[in-house]
């Protein structure tokens, strides 16, 4: 895979960046037998563009909604929150733990035309969807090329 | 013959990512190109009931399929990545997409006709009961 022009390659590159974090936050996670006490966590996030809204995708499955934290602060929005252990379980009796647990945060710079006054955040079946709309007038507009002939 | 201007950054920077790719493929390639395995949490309740829990956000009802066999239970699905929105609209892409399949062996006491399974917020549980006869018996000792 080859990038095309020097700002996509950045992106490549900071998106590589971002899953080795990943990569190597997930297998500190796991060498960790303490359900309480996991350290962070990252939920993987997808952002789309599309028809004058940015649409931001969290998975966070089996969270409280009280337990999810959303902040839009200038342009930056972060996403907390704290997944809490089952506490009818004991952790002996746990025969595999794969799920992350405890607190995590993450944060994304936004394009500074978001209108942040608009935006909505949805949790339905383990996903938080938060839709930010674009600012009216920062919105891309058809222009037509005259042509005197 | 053209000439073309050696950018030496953009071809090490091309090789890096290649490299990358390929090395890391395995854990987080493509959303698309290769299957995903949700996070699973396995206990035992007190009442012997085996209790998995599988991580499976935004997926339907009928994607998820569930089988029992010789003791071995099976969670196959898909998530399907919704068609009306471009992959070149997207700036960030993390979450798994397409399909995945995870097998458990369970100790043959359960009782197969009684597993149930219940779909909440994201993650899919399963409850498996074990039969009667397989529940551990207090055994009295007799003091003469």
């Amino acid at each position: 895979m080859m990038a095309t022009n020097p700002w996509d390659l950045m992106r490549e590159l900071s998106s590589m960046h971002e899953r080795m974090n990943r990569l190597w936050g997930g297998v500190h996670d796991r060498s960790h037998e303490d359900v309480t006490n996991r350290g962070g966590w990252q939920p993987p996030v997808d952002i789309c563009e599309a028809e004058g809204q940015v649409v931001l995708k969290a998975d966070l499955p089996g969270l409280n909604r009280q337990d999810i934290e959303l902040s839009v602060e200038q342009n930056t929005l972060t996403i907390k929150g704290h997944r809490r252990p089952d506490d009818q379980v004991r952790e002996e009796q746990y025969h595999r733990i794969e799920r992350a647990y405890g607190p995590f945060s993450r944060s994304f710079t936004l394009p500074n035309t978001i209108d942040s006054g608009g935006v909505r955040a949805d949790y339905r079946n383990g996903v938080l969807t938060v839709t930010l709309p674009v600012r009216q007038d920062a919105r891309p507009r058809q222009i037509q090329v005259e042509a005197n002939d | 013959m053209a000439i073309v201007r050696w950018e030496p950054a953009r071809e090490l920077a091309g090789m890096e990512i290649d490299r990358l790719n390929r090395m890391f493929s395995e854990f987080y390639g493509d959303p698309f190109s290769r299957g995903w395995v949700p996070a699973v949490d396995v206990y035992e309740t007190d009442e012997h009931e085996v209790v998995l829990k599988a991580e499976l956000p935004e997926m339907r009802r009928e994607d998820i399929h569930l089988t029992f066999e010789n003791g071995v239970l099976t969670l196959k699905g898909e998530r399907k990545f919704e068609e009306e929105t471009k992959r070149e609209n997207f700036q960030r892409m993390e979450r798994r997409y397409g399909s995945f399949s995870r097998s458990f062996t369970l100790p043959n006491t359960v009782d197969a006709s009684r597993i149930s399974a219940a779909y909440k917020d994201g993650v899919l549980t399963i409850r498996l009961p074990q039969r009667e006869e397989a529940k551990p018996k207090q055994i009295a000792v007799n003091v003469e």
